[in-house]
């Protein structure tokens, strides 16, 4: 019995992929469902498989019990003035027997099938394409092997992906629903955890993520991204470090990566503050505003003059120009931190290059050209 | 000091009738100094049963204000996140720690124990009161800790967040769970013990009521676990006040070392909470079946392997922290086994009604929905049991809609339903039938609207602890609030229903549903020191000698039917 529980999950499985093949040229996901999304992974039907084999099971007990709950009740109720009944069981050895023993046995069915699946789930391909991703309050950061960086995760179509997950903080967990993959990620440790997704979605139609947004944005669509959250509470913008998987063939997601590894070296250095400015603010924006609202972090608006006054910023001080200081702040900054706020920012150290840093400082020197709440730049239409 | 005499021999009739303004525990001495000093169990089980409802209404209010909160995506009553993580951290913690692990033992079963066990006390009655104080001091700090600047770690502090957040009532707050664990070990301590050693004549393991059974198992988990959850909250205070960096990676520490110390207390404490639970619904279901529980010997062996199972399946709240898969398997493996037995109790419960005589009180309106509930939260164990399935599922709303259909739907449910069960016997007052009834359905419904959505909201992808939600969840989550406002109405009929009748209800007699166990056998209220002599023991689940007596509105047991037929009690 027990082999034939071992090759169940493998047959249904197998058809399951023959069926996908069968129609390979297909590039939706699999259906969103009463329970579960979109199924977007090699894994997903496996997880989906086994769910619904635990379903099923708990629907036929669930019915049973209650049915013959209700049905007891009814046949044998009392009323007041009648008789007891004197002719009941008080234990039946076949029955009791019965009824452990085959419950038994069904957990131990449900226990394999969601092994096999998990193992699937556990064992990434050796080939897999390892992507490092940084967790930190609150967002993510996705660096690819040529240097590239991103906020949101694009990954290759069709070739195992790895994530190698490490925090600089806290316990966070990186969760995308639609892939079934779920990992916590652990300061001071490096984590695996792997996926294959075999449908593209193409690149994002536009510019998707309002900074100043009181809630995140959606639909969601699967033929179109994923979601990917972070699921272990980590404090005041735990909710809002969504972001969003985007799924590219080998040609797209090639340019792709050679293009993010080399956008900012390509922006000439007049032109950095306003072209990579806005989009590198992006990664400050959970803490710091451009309009005068401090929050967890000092506001921008009118930043570089409030450094300049700062008593370790001068001439033959610790900080010789305002320029260090904000470099420092984005590298070090626990180095000095400005009362009232507290030691919170993380540090962006091997993510903002100087060509970056030095375009954040371009931007907070031109602040009065963007808006002060969306952070688009006033001066010229067809710029970012 | 008068004593009601007991019954001794020939054919009886229960002349213990309802005499609440007569000498009882209640108004035996007077002055709030007996009530602050009083060594009577059945007080202190009386002051920790107001204690533990207040703090129900306290962590019931912070979960109407995180469910109206997350009406909408984004703000809807708070625009600070800060804020409505402090909600649902509170209600976490005060609902865990100050309501659902304390109250059955510590209020229900002060009370009822002893006089189960025809005892005069428990056997350590100075512990007793120890242990209340210690509750007391514990809830006074946490309410302290609230106006400090509160905690928003979760209830399970998990580091390194617990340790480096800077909100100001962190360590007051582990503290008050310190001191709260060591309630918890006392009374535990002393139902040990009480069980071993003040077993009436005839009362042998197998002839106690399952209530005893299950207080007995949960008081062994009780003192052998929570010693943990001790060690691991003063190792966070430690950790936060000197930075030993037991949990702090850049010194070497761990912080999963942190879900493993938690969780080896946690896991067991979900069985503190559902192991009484399950005693009470033995007891209603049978006293209202009018017969004798069916397969008790499994009930009663099931709540001694439970204890012992639970012991060794912390692992699976943490399969996706980084334990291994052979430790993610053998865990997985092993949760599997405990449930077992508790669907087998299911099972047994819904033989006990086979021709059975059916009374369909409002405890036994609570039994039953609580059989509903419980299935359906034990069920959906299964899916976070199952390794792959709880990839996708772990720290989503599957996993609230879980715990709460077993703590809040099964273990509070049962809370409830006993605490209707014994009120005639603790207050001599019988509260509003019906109102009782109707307030159970509809706490049901409400129940099952407000959590029934939040599996699918999990299974769809929406996690936990999530102040903002994308849009497309919205509707469930609207659902899922209303329901909550059902509930709460709810939970204010019942209200009316039992403290209403406290002002004038009717005069409850001393077996109002027409049990065997020995605290039927004494007067509603009982007197001072529950039995003037001790009372020898019977079949506390045989119902045949029971019979209706309609002048006092009860039922009484005829004795000489019951001695004439039961021969030795030995």
């Amino acid at each position: 019995m027990l082999t034939m529980l071992q090759t169940l999950p493998n047959a249904a499985s197998q058809a399951i992929a023959a069926a996908a093949a069968a129609q390979s040229g297909a590039t939706a996901p699999s259906a969103r469902t009463f329970w579960m999304p979109p199924g977007a992974s090699t894994i997903a039907p496996g997880v989906d498989l086994t769910l619904e084999v635990i379903n099923w099971i708990c629907y036929f007990f669930f019915a049973i019990i209650v049915a013959l709950m209700v049905y007891f009740v009814a046949k044998y109720r009392h009323r007041r003035g009648e008789r007891f009944r004197t002719e009941f069981p008080h234990h039946n050895t076949p029955l009791e027997i019965g009824w452990s023993v085959l419950p038994t046995l069904i957990v131990i069915g449900i226990f394999v099938v969601g092994f096999r699946s998990y193992l699937d789930i556990y064992t990434a391909p050796k080939n897999a394409f390892d992507i490092k991703v940084t967790a930190q309050k609150w967002g993510w950061t996705f660096q690819y092997p040529n240097g590239a960086q991103s906020d949101d995760l694009y990954v290759p179509a069709g070739k195992p992906v790895r994530l190698v997950l490490r925090s600089s903080d806290v316990l966070h967990s990186l969760y995308i629903p639609d892939f079934r993959v779920k990992r916590d990620v652990v300061p001071g440790r490096y984590s695996y955890m792997w996926f294959q997704c075999d449908h593209p979605t193409g690149l994002p139609a536009a510019e998707v993520r309002d900074p100043n947004a009181k809630t995140v944005a959606g639909p969601l669509d699967a033929s179109q991204r994923h979601a990917l959250f972070c699921t272990e509470y980590c404090g005041t913008g735990h909710s809002k470090m969504n972001r969003y998987v985007y799924v590219l063939d080998e040609t797209t997601f090639g340019e792709w990566m050679t293009k993010q590894a080399q956008w900012i070296d390509e922006i000439p250095e007049e032109e950095l503050y306003f072209k990579a400015g806005p989009k590198l603010f992006q990664r400050c924006v959970q803490c710091h505003s451009l309009d005068g609202v401090n929050g967890i972090g000092p506001s921008w608006k009118g930043i570089v003059e409030r450094v300049k006054g700062y008593p370790m910023v001068g001439e033959g001080k610790k900080y010789a120009t305002y320029q260090d200081y904000i470099r420092t702040s984005i590298l070090a900054p626990g180095d000095y931190v400005v009362p009232p706020y507290a030691n919170a920012m993380p540090t962006f150290k091997g993510q903002l290059n100087d060509k970056a840093i030095d375009a954040l400082i371009g931007y907070m020197e031109h602040l009065d050209d963007f808006d002060p709440k969306t952070g688009k730049y006033l001066k010229a239409p067809a710029a970012k | 000091m008068t004593t009601i005499p007991l019954p001794t021999s020939g054919p009886v009739r229960d002349t213990l009738e309802a005499r609440p303004d007569s000498d009882n525990y209640l108004t035996h001495t007077r002055g709030v100094l007996s009530w602050v000093f009083t060594l009577d169990h059945k007080r202190i089980g009386v002051m920790y049963m107001w204690a533990v409802l207040a703090s129900f209404l306290l962590g019931g209010i912070f979960a109407l204000l995180l469910r109206t909160e997350l009406l909408t995506p984004g703000p809807t009553i708070t625009d600070d996140a800060n804020v409505y993580n402090k909600w649902f951290t509170l209600h976490g913690a005060i609902m865990v720690f100050l309501v659902i692990i304390p109250s059955i033992p510590a209020a229900l079963g002060n009370v009822i124990l002893p006089i189960m066990l025809g005892a005069k006390d428990v056997a350590f009655p100075k512990l007793n009161l120890f242990s209340f104080y210690l509750w007391m001091s514990g809830a006074v700090l946490c309410v302290l800790s609230l106006a400090m600047g509160g905690f928003d770690t979760g209830w399970t502090f998990y580091t390194p967040y617990s340790t480096t957040t800077d909100t100001g009532g962190v360590i007051p707050v582990l503290t008050a769970v310190f001191l709260l664990g060591f309630s918890s070990i006392f009374t535990g301590l002393n139902f040990v013990v009480t069980v071993h050693k003040l077993r009436p004549p005839g009362m042998t393991w197998f002839r106690m009521p399952l209530f005893l059974w299950a207080l007995y198992a949960t008081a062994i988990i009780q003192v052998l676990a929570t010693p943990v959850l001790g060690i691991t909250l003063l190792l966070l205070i430690v950790e936060r006040t000197i930075n030993i960096g037991i949990f702090n990676p850049s010194m070497g520490g761990d912080p999963v070392l942190y879900q493993h110390f938690f969780w080896f207390y946690s896991h067991p404490a979900v069985y503190i909470m559902i192991l009484p639970a399950m005693g009470i619904i033995s007891e209603i279901i049978a006293i209202n079946s009018h017969r004798s529980i069916f397969g008790y010997r499994f009930i009663a062996f099931s709540s001694i392997a439970i204890a012992m199972f639970s012991f060794i399946v912390w692992g699976h709240h943490m399969f996706t922290s980084g334990q291994s898969a052979l430790m993610n398997t053998l865990f997985s493996a092993i949760s599997f086994s405990v449930a077992i037995p508790s669907a087998v109790k299911v099972f047994n419960w819904v033989a006990t009604l086979y021709k059975g005589s059916v009374s369909l009180t409002t405890p036994m309106w609570y039994a039953l929905a609580f059989i509903f509930l419980f299935t359906i939260g034990g069920l959906t164990g299964l899916h976070l049991a199952t390794l792959s399935t709880d990839v996708h599922l772990h720290d989503t709303y599957f996993v609230v809609a879980h715990f709460h259909y077993v703590m809040m739907g099964s273990a509070l449910i049962a809370m409830i339903g006993g605490l209707h069960h014994w009120w005639p016997k603790m207050f001599g007052r019988m509260y509003h039938e019906k109102l009782g009834t109707v307030a159970c359905w509809i706490i049901f419904i409400g129940f099952n609207v407000t959590f029934f959505t939040q599996f699918m909201l999990g299974s769809q992808g929406m996690p936990r602890r999530y102040y903002d939600y994308q849009p497309e969840f919205q509707v469930y989550h609207v659902i899922s609030t209303i329901g909550s406002y059902i509930m709460a109405f709810g939970f204010t009929l019942t209200a009316v229903s039992l403290f209403g009748s406290l002002f004038g209800g009717p005069k409850a007699p001393a077996n109002p549903w027409g049990g065997r166990s020995l605290e039927w056998q004494c007067a509603s209220p009982p007197p001072f020191d529950n039995f003037a002599k001790t009372p020898r023991a019977g079949d506390c689940y045989d119902f045949s000698a029971v019979h209706w007596d309609e002048k006092t509105g009860g039922y009484w047991v005829d004795e000489s039917a019951d001695a004439a037929k039961d021969g030795s009690h030995a």
